[in-house]
């Protein structure tokens, strides 16, 4: 018996954005960083475009899809790279859904991106902190981590400024 | 750059000064030390008065000094020396111990950084 799903235009739209936001991440994962797991994010400029383009649902489903499979391919699936992975993924994604909510009129892409960056790496120290190592010296590297925050949410939200940017010229 | 984003900015700026000073301790002084041993309750010292402290543990006694605003450990009766390898403490929260021995301390500044210590 052959089962066919109906599959509706933001099924497509989701497919599409999340393939895209797994290449970057992919390729991110290539780069080194100085501290283990602290990376630009740059595939959440795929996510910040969904949320400004077609909305929070859509941008929702990509990032946690993006992160799921990602991590599949990575071969870190169900470790704690995973578990922060997701946190971070999730409370930046509810933050953002928040914040369009709640300011969205007043927000660009860099407000957005700022936000979101804080509160993915935010999210990730305290579950790091719960979950993984329990040391009150871990709070040493909280300064660090979020100065990295607000650099790479700064740089991702001018990212996505340009992108969107471009897109309206073509049209 | 709406006013939100503006808005959004400088929160997060101002919020980094604050992790620093919070979690950096730019500025804490360790006034006493407080000795943990296993078969007595902790003992507190002033870290301005220079003495020399004898502290039975678990496999025999652990010589620790105190001098000038600073404290460690001489020596332990442990194989490796990773406590007196940690050398002088003198920050607020600081911590070094003897796990062989059963023996830490650990530096307090004025307000208690943390509550307890536990190994």
């Amino acid at each position: 018996m052959k089962l066919k799903i109906q599959t509706i235009r933001d099924d497509h739209r989701i497919a599409w954005l999340t393939a895209l936001a797994i290449t970057i991440h992919i390729a991110e994962a290539a780069l080194p960083s100085p501290l283990p797991g602290v990376k630009p994010g740059l595939a959440n400029v795929v996510t910040l475009l969904c949320l400004l383009l077609y909305g929070w649902r859509i941008a929702a489903w990509v990032t946690v899809l993006r992160v799921v499979v990602g991590s599949l391919l990575l071969g870190s699936f169900l470790t704690p790279t995973f578990v922060l992975s997701l946190a971070g993924a999730a409370a930046s994604v509810l933050v953002l859904g928040l914040a369009k909510q709640t300011g969205g009129s007043l927000l660009g892409p860099i407000g957005y991106s700022l936000l979101a960056a804080l509160a993915h790496m935010a999210a990730q120290f305290f579950t790091a902190y719960t979950f993984f190592i329990p040391h009150e010296g871990l709070f040493h590297l909280l300064p660090i981590l979020m100065t990295v925050a607000v650099v790479f949410g700064v740089v991702s939200g001018l990212i996505t400024k340009q992108v969107l940017d471009r897109l309206e010229k073509m049209t | 750059m709406k006013r939100g984003d503006y808005l959004v900015l400088a929160l997060a700026l101002a919020l980094l000064p604050v992790l620093y000073f919070h979690f950096w301790n730019l500025g804490g002084r360790g006034e006493q030390v407080i000795i943990r041993s296993p078969n007595s309750s902790p003992q507190s010292y002033p870290l301005q008065q220079n003495r020399r402290i004898e502290v039975q543990g678990a496999k025999g006694p652990s010589i620790i000094e105190i001098h000038e605003g600073q404290v460690r450990f001489i020596d332990s009766p442990c194989q490796n020396k990773q406590c007196v390898l940690s050398g002088w403490l003198h920050s607020d929260g600081q911590i070094a111990a003897c796990l062989p021995n059963g023996i830490s301390i650990q530096v307090q500044g004025r307000d208690a950084r943390y509550d307890t210590f536990n190994f």
